[in-house]
C-alpha cells in the first residue's frame, strides 16, 4: 500500500514536473509590490522596461514568475528578456496557463526559489514592433508626421499589483492628445501615469497617445546576410538589404525645390543613416543592381567603423530601396582553433544596420570551407534552420556546405554571436592550388605532345 | 659546318618565334589594359545607351537559355506594340558573352555576367591585335604584322567603341571582320575549300554580330571583280569565292534578323552577281579548253547575249514584284551624305550618323593618316591578290568613314595595317644601311655606294624621326583614350571650383527610384534616347527606345512633348502614359539634355500626318533663334517639354550674380517662370535636377 502510494506520488511528481514545462499555474500568493514601468516611444519601436519588486505573501517557496502580454500585441513582440537585480539573464520560456488560453504567457524561472514573505527585484525588458501607427496615414511633403500608440494604463500582469507608475517618453513636445487616467502629469516630452495602487490581476485600461514623431520609420523587409569563410585568413560578409519607409505615406508630389530649401534636421523623410561595422572591416562596398552608390562615407572610430549610408534617393513614407553592403574581416578575430581539427566560428547572426532597427525577415547563410565535417550550431536564440545548401565558389570542384538560418521580427537586441563549430583538415587548403597546377600541367603536356606529333596524311612538300 | 649552320638557323628561328610571341602578347595586354580607364576611374559599369540593351538581353539569354531568347517577345518596350527581340537583333554578341559566362561557370570561375559584358570588348580587342598581325603577315611580312598589331592595339578610332563597359556589337564585330578577311586572303592564296569554309564560318559570325556585314559582303565580291578585271582570276579565287558565297549565304540566312535579305535586297546583289559571273567565266574557260577558237567565239557571243538578257529581265521582274527590296535609308545616306538630313530626321538626329570632320580623322588616327597613302603606294608597287584586297579595303573604308562618323571604326584597322606596311618597309630599308659599319670588301662596291652621302647618318635620322612619331602616337592615343573615350556617360563627373571631383549620379538615381517606387507595370514616356536605359535599369515599360524601328510612334511622343499641356494630355492618355521622364541640364550645365534635343523632337513630331500642326518655325523667336528666355516663341514657352524642364526652376538660384531661374546651359534666364502644372505632378527630381519625373494625373472625376 505504502509502496503504491509512494509510486503514485513519484508518478505525480514526474508528471507535474513534465507539465510544469508546458503549463503552469498562476500562484496568487505572489504579489507585485511595486512596478516602475517606462515606455519609450521616441523611435518607431515600443521599448518597455519595467522594474518589478515581487513579494511572496505565502509561505511555500515559489520558483517561477509569469509575464503576460497585453491583448493583441503577441504578433508584435520582437524581443523579451528578464534580468535579476545582479543584471544576470534569467531563463524566459513561452508557456500556456490553464483557463487563460487566449493570452500569451512567458514563464520566468527564478534563480533561487522565493521564500515566504521575501522580495526580489526583476528587470523586464521587451520590444514591440509595428505598434506605433502613423495617423493620418498619408501626409504631404511639408506636413509633420503624427503617430498613435495604444497600450494599457496598468501594467498587464496575472498578479495583483500594490503600486505602480508608468513613464512614457516621447520625442517631441507636440502631443495632439493622450488619455488622462488620473493621477497623470506631463512634463516636456514625457507623461507620467500613476501611481496607481491595488490593481487587480489582468486589469486593462486603454492608454492612447497621439503625438508628433519624426523619427526615421525604417523597416528592413528582408535581410540576406552571407558569411563566407576562407581559411586563407579572410571572412567575407555581404548583406542584401531591402528597406522601406514604414511611416505615413507621401501624398501628392515630391518637390526637389522644397526639399532642398527645407534644411531642418527634423523631417519625416530619411536622407541617410549610420551603419556600424566591425573595426577590422576593409574593402567595404555599397552598391545596388545598377552599380556603385557613390554617396557614402566611411569614418573610422576607435572601436568600430562608422558608415554613413545615403540611399540613392531620400526615403519618404512608402518609398522603398534596396542595396548590397559588403566587407571583409580578417579571420583571426572570428575563427578559433579549438584543438585538433576543430574550429569555431563566432560571428554575429545579425549585425547593426541603423539605430533602432527593425528587421522583418532575416536569412543568414554561412558558407563553410571545402570539406568540413561534423558541423555543430549554437544559436544565441531560437532560429529556424533551413536545409543545408551547397555552393561552388572559385575553382571549387567539391562544393561547400552552406548553413541557412532564418528568423523573423528582429531588433537591435538580437545582435548576438552565433557559434558554429566544425572539423576541417588543413590539407584541404591545398586543394585549389593543386587543382590549378595539375590543370596547367595537363595543358602544357597536351601542347607539347601536339606540337611533336604530325597529324597530316601526306607529308607536306615544303618540309623535306 | 652544315650541321652547325642548320643549328644556328633553327636558333635564329626560335629567337624569332620568341620575339614575335612576346611582342604580340605585350600588344594584346596593352590593348586590353588601355581600355580600362573608365573601370579604374569609375567602376565596372555598362556605358551609354545601346550597351544597356545588349546587357539586358545577354542577362536574359544567360538566365533563360537560347530558345526562350529566340522566342522572346518583349512587352517592356514600344508599348503597346511590344518588340520581338529574338527576330530583331544580331545575337552574336549576346551568344558570345553567354558562352564565355557558361564556360567560366563550368570551370567554377564564378564571374558575374555583368563583368563578362563589361570586359568583353577589351578582350576582343586583344584578339583583334592578334588577327591584325596574322592578316598583315599574309599581305606583307611578319615585321609589318608586328608593327600593325602594335598600332592597332591603341588606335583611338577603334578604342572609341571598345573600352571596357562599351558593350556593343562593334566590340566583337571588328574582330569578326578581320578574321573573315584573314581567312578570305588565306583562301584566295591557297585556293582550298578548307580555308573557304573557314572564311564562310567567320563570315557567319560576323553576320550574327553586326549589321555592318553588308560592307564585307560587298567588299569581297568587289575584290573578286577587280581580280577578274585585272586578269588575275584563277581557279584559286573561283574555289574560294564559290565556297564562301554559297556557305556564307546559307549560314547568314539562319540569323532570323537577316532572313531572306541575302537573296532579296539590293545590298547583297553585287555578291550574287559576282557569284554568277564567276560561274560564267569558269564555264567559258572550260569551254575554251575544249572547243576550237572560231567555234568558241560564236558560242561566247551567243551566251553573253542570252545570259545578259535573262539576267536583266529577271532583275527587272523581281524589282517590280517587290522581291528585291529598295535600299534602306541608312544605306542611301552612305552614298549621299545629305540624303538623311533631307529625308529622314530620325537618322539625321543621331550624332554618330553625321559626316566626319577632318579634325576627327587626325584625332582618331594621328600619324596613320600620313602613313596611309604611303602604305597604299607600297601595295601598288608590288601588286598581289592580297594587296589588291588591302587597297580596295582601304579606299572604300576611307570613303565610308568620311560619310559617317561611326564607320571610323572600320577604317581604323586598315589604317593600322597600311601604317604597319609603310613603317616596316621604310625601317627595313634604312636599318639595313645602319648595320653596315664594317669596312667594305672591295673598292668597286664602295665607289658605287659612296653615291649616298652620309648614308649612315641619314638612316639614323630617319629611324629617329620614326621613333619620335611613334612616341607621339603613343602619347596621343593614351591621352585621347583617357580624355575622350573613357567616360561611361551614365555617371558624369565634373571639377568643382576647388579642384575636387564632383560626381553626378543622377541617371541611376532616377532609374532606381523608378524601379523601386513605381508600380511594376507603370508605363514611362521619355525621348527615345533613354529607352534602353530605362528598361535595363528601371525595369519598366517604355513607349519608344533606341531601336528606332517605328517612326510614327516616336513621332507621337515628339508631338506630346511639343504640344501644349492639354493637347499633350490627350496624347498621353491615348498612349496610356503613367510617368514622363525628362533630362534637364539647366542646373548642372549638362549640355546634351532634352531642351537641346528638343528641335529634333519637333522635327520628328512634325514629320508624320498626325503631327502636321507642329511646325518647326513656331518654336523659333521672331528673329529666328531658338531661345528659352523671354524673347523665345510663346509656343516653345508653353509646350509640355518646356514646362516639365522648368517647373519651379524659376525660383531657384543657380549661379552667383545671376537672377533666379538662370539656365546654365543656354546661358539665359528662363522666360516663363511662374506656372503650375495642371495635368502632371512632380513625382521625383534627382539631386542635381538632371532627371525629372512627372506623374500623369488621372482624369478628374465627373461632376467635381
Amino acid at each position: 500500500m505504502t509502496i503504491f502510494k509512494m509510486l503514485k506520488f513519484l508518478l505525480f511528481l514526474f508528471f507535474s514536473q513534465l507539465v510544469s514545462a508546458a503549463i503552469v499555474q498562476i500562484d496568487q500568493k505572489l504579489v507585485n509590490k511595486n512596478v516602475e514601468r517606462s515606455i519609450d516611444l521616441t523611435s518607431h519601436l515600443v521599448k518597455v522596461t519595467a522594474a518589478i519588486t515581487l513579494e511572496n505573501t505565502g509561505t511555500s517557496p515559489i520558483s517561477n514568475y509569469l509575464i503576460v502580454l497585453e491583448p493583441g500585441t503577441s504578433g508584435n513582440l520582437s524581443f523579451i528578456s528578464v534580468k535579476d537585480a545582479l543584471k544576470e539573464e534569467l531563463v524566459v520560456k513561452p508557456t500556456e496557463v490553464a483557463g487563460h488560453t487566449d493570452k500569451v504567457f512567458y514563464n520566468v524561472i527564478l534563480k533561487q526559489p522565493l521564500g515566504g514573505s521575501r522580495t526580489v527585484v526583476l528587470n523586464l525588458e521587451y520590444v514591440l514592433t509595428e505598434a506605433i501607427v502613423p495617423y493620418p496615414n498619408e501626409i504631404t511633403q511639408k506636413e509633420k508626421q503624427f503617430v498613435r500608440y495604444f497600450g494599457s494604463h496598468y501594467f498587464y500582469t496575472p498578479y495583483s499589483t500594490t503600486k505602480q507608475t508608468t513613464t512614457v517618453t516621447l520625442n517631441s513636445r507636440n502631443i495632439e492628445n493622450y488619455t488622462k487616467l488620473k493621477p497623470v502629469s506631463q512634463s516636456d516630452s514625457s507623461i507620467i501615469y500613476g501611481p496607481y495602487t491595488d490593481v487587480a490581476p489582468f486589469s486593462f485600461d486603454v492608454l492612447s497617445i497621439h503625438y508628433e514623431n519624426n523619427a526615421p520609420f525604417l523597416t528592413v523587409t528582408h535581410l540576406h546576410r552571407l558569411i563566407e569563410i576562407s581559411h586563407w585568413g579572410n571572412i567575407a560578409v555581404e548583406e542584401n538589404i531591402e528597406i522601406v519607409h514604414s511611416g505615413a505615406k507621401l501624398k501628392g508630389p515630391f518637390s526637389r525645390y522644397d526639399y532642398q530649401r527645407d534644411t531642418s534636421s527634423n523631417h519625416h523623410s530619411v536622407k541617410s543613416y549610420r551603419t556600424i561595422l566591425p573595426a577590422a572591416a576593409y574593402n567595404i562596398y555599397y552598391r545596388d543592381s545598377n552599380g556603385n552608390i557613390s554617396t557614402s562615407t566611411v569614418r573610422t572610430r576607435k572601436d568600430w567603423i562608422e558608415l554613413e549610408l545615403r540611399p540613392r534617393f531620400p526615403l519618404f513614407g512608402g518609398w522603398r530601396s534596396s542595396y548590397m553592403l559588403g566587407y571583409n574581416v580578417p579571420s583571426y578575430q572570428y575563427l578559433y582553433k579549438k584543438g585538433g581539427n576543430e574550429y569555431v566560428l563566432s560571428m554575429r547572426l545579425l549585425d547593426h544596420i541603423y539605430d533602432d532597427m527593425h528587421v522583418e525577415e532575416l536569412e543568414t547563410n554561412v558558407v563553410l570551407p571545402v570539406g568540413v565535417k561534423n558541423v555543430k550550431l549554437n544559436a544565441p536564440y531560437e532560429v529556424e534552420r533551413l536545409g543545408d545548401g551547397k555552393t561552388f565558389k572559385y575553382l571549387d570542384s567539391l562544393g561547400r556546405v552552406v548553413l541557412r538560418l532564418k528568423k523573423s521580427n528582429l531588433v537591435e537586441q538580437h545582435i548576438q554571436d552565433l557559434e558554429i563549430s566544425y572539423e576541417w583538415d588543413t590539407l584541404t587548403l591545398l586543394h585549389e592550388p593543386v587543382l590549378l597546377a595539375v590543370a596547367l600541367y595537363v595543358l602544357f603536356i597536351i601542347v607539347i605532345i601536339y606540337v611533336r606529333l604530325d597529324f597530316s596524311i601526306n607529308k607536306s612538300e615544303k618540309k623535306e | 659546318m652544315l650541321g652547325l649552320g642548320k643549328k644556328s638557323a633553327s636558333r635564329a628561328e626560335e629567337q624569332l618565334t620568341l620575339l614575335t610571341f612576346s611582342i604580340l602578347t605585350l600588344a594584346s595586354i596593352l590593348s586590353f589594359a588601355t581600355r580600362l580607364f573608365s573601370v579604374l576611374r569609375f567602376e565596372s559599369v555598362i556605358h551609354e545607351f545601346d550597351p544597356y540593351f545588349n546587357y539586358r538581353t545577354t542577362k536574359y539569354l544567360a538566365e533563360n537559355g537560347f530558345y526562350a531568347f529566340h522566342n522572346w517577345f518583349d512587352d517592356r518596350a514600344w508599348y503597346p506594340l511590344g518588340r520581338i527581340i529574338g527576330g530583331t537583333i544580331y545575337p552574336g554578341l549576346m551568344v558570345t558573352s553567354t558562352v564565355i559566362y557558361k564556360l567560366c561557370w563550368l570551370l567554377n570561375i564564378t564571374i558575374d555576367i555583368r563583368n563578362v559584358c563589361v570586359f568583353l570588348a577589351p578582350l576582343f580587342s586583344s584578339f583583334t591585335t592578334i588577327i591584325t598581325y596574322l592578316l598583315t603577315k599574309e599581305v606583307k611580312s611578319e615585321g609589318a604584322g608586328l608593327v600593325a598589331a602594335a598600332l592597332v592595339s591603341i588606335v583611338p578610332g577603334y578604342i572609341s567603341r571598345s573600352v571596357a563597359g562599351s558593350y556593343d556589337n562593334e566590340g566583337i564585330a571588328i574582330f569578326c571582320m578581320l578574321l573573315t578577311y584573314y581567312t578570305w586572303i588565306k583562301a584566295v592564296k591557297t585556293g582550298t575549300i578548307y580555308w573557304g569554309t573557314l572564311s564562310a564560318l567567320a563570315y557567319f559570325y560576323m553576320v550574327s554580330s553586326w549589321g555592318g556585314y553588308v560592307f564585307l559582303i560587298n567588299l569581297i565580291p568587289l575584290h573578286v571583280l577587280t581580280l577578274m578585271a585585272t586578269g588575275r582570276f584563277s581557279h584559286r579565287v573561283y574555289v574560294a569565292y564559290s565556297t564562301l558565297y554559297c556557305l556564307g549565304t546559307i549560314l547568314s540566312m539562319q540569323i532570323s534578323f537577316v532572313g531572306f535579305q541575302p537573296v532579296q535586297s539590293s545590298e547583297h546583289m553585287l555578291a550574287l552577281g559576282v557569284f554568277g559571273l564567276c560561274q560564267i567565266i569558269a564555264f567559258i574557260d572550260y569551254l575554251r579548253s575544249k572547243v576550237s577558237k572560231a567555234d568558241f567565239e560564236t558560242l561566247s557571243t551567243f551566251l553573253m547575249y542570252t545570259v545578259g538578257l535573262i539576267f536583266l529581265t529577271g532583275v527587272g521582274i523581281l524589282t517590280l514584284s517587290g522581291k528585291i527590296s529598295p535600299w534602306t535609308g541608312r544605306f542611301y545616306s552612305l552614298l549621299d551624305p545629305s540624303y538623311a538630313k533631307n529625308h529622314i530626321p530620325i537618322i539625321a538626329s543621331v550624332s554618330e550618323h553625321q559626316p566626319t570632320s577632318w579634325s576627327s580623322f587626325y584625332f582618331d588616327l594621328q600619324i596613320l593618316v600620313f602613313f596611309f597613302p604611303a602604305g597604299l603606294y607600297f601595295c601598288f608597287s608590288k601588286l598581289t591578290d592580297a594587296n589588291i584586297f588591302i587597297i580596295l579595303y582601304g579606299i572604300t573604308s576611307i570613303y565610308f568613314a568620311g560619310v559617317m562618323v561611326r564607320l571610323m571604326l572600320v577604317l581604323a584597322p586598315i589604317m593600322c595595317i597600311l601604317g604597319g606596311i609603310t613603317v616596316s618597309h621604310l625601317l627595313n630599308k634604312f636599318m639595313r644601311n645602319m648595320e653596315q659599319t664594317k669596312p667594305p670588301e672591295n673598292r668597286k662596291k664602295q665607289r658605287l655606294e659612296s653615291n649616298y652621302i652620309l648614308k649612315n647618318e641619314t638612316s639614323l635620322t630617319f629611324v629617329g624621326i620614326i621613333c619620335v612619331l611613334f612616341i607621339s602616337y603613343t602619347f596621343h592615343c593614351t591621352w585621347v583614350t583617357s580624355e575622350a573615350y573613357s567616360s561611361p556617360s551614365i555617371v558624369l563627373s565634373a571639377r568643382s571650383y576647388d579642384g575636387g571631383r564632383i560626381i553626378f549620379d543622377d541617371f541611376r538615381e532616377a532609374y532606381y527610384w523608378l524601379k523601386m517606387n513605381t508600380p511594376e507595370d507603370a508605363r514611362i514616356m521619355s525621348w527615345w534616347d533613354y529607352g534602353y536605359q530605362i528598361t535595363a535599369m528601371a525595369n519598366r515599360t517604355i513607349l519608344v527606345d533606341n531601336n528606332t524601328w517605328n517612326n510614327t510612334h516616336i513621332s507621337r511622343v515628339g508631338q506630346a512633348m511639343a504640344s501644349s499641356e492639354d493637347k499633350a494630355y490627350e496624347i498621353m492618355k491615348e498612349l496610356d502614359v503613367d510617368y514622363v521622364l525628362v533630362i534637364f541640364g539647366g542646373l548642372t550645365g549638362y549640355s546634351s539634355d532634352d531642351i537641346n534635343k528638343f528641335l529634333w523632337m519637333v522635327r520628328i513630331g512634325g514629320s508624320t500626318d498626325r503631327g502636321a500642326h507642329i511646325k518647326e518655325w513656331d518654336f523659333y523667336s521672331s528673329n529666328g533663334e531658338f531661345k528659352i528666355s523671354k524673347e523665345g516663341s510663346p509656343t516653345l514657352l508653353n509646350c509640355l517639354m518646356y514646362k516639365m524642364c522648368y517647373y519651379r526652376f524659376g525660383q531657384l538660384y543657380t549661379e552667383g550674380g545671376k537672377p533666379q531661374g538662370y539656365d546654365r546651359v543656354r546661358g539665359a534666364e528662363i522666360g516663363n517662370k511662374d506656372f503650375e502644372l495642371d495635368v502632371l505632378e512632380e513625382a521625383y527630381t534627382t539631386e542635381h535636377w538632371l532627371v525629372r519625373i512627372y506623374k500623369v494625373k488621372d482624369l478628374p472625376n465627373r461632376g467635381v
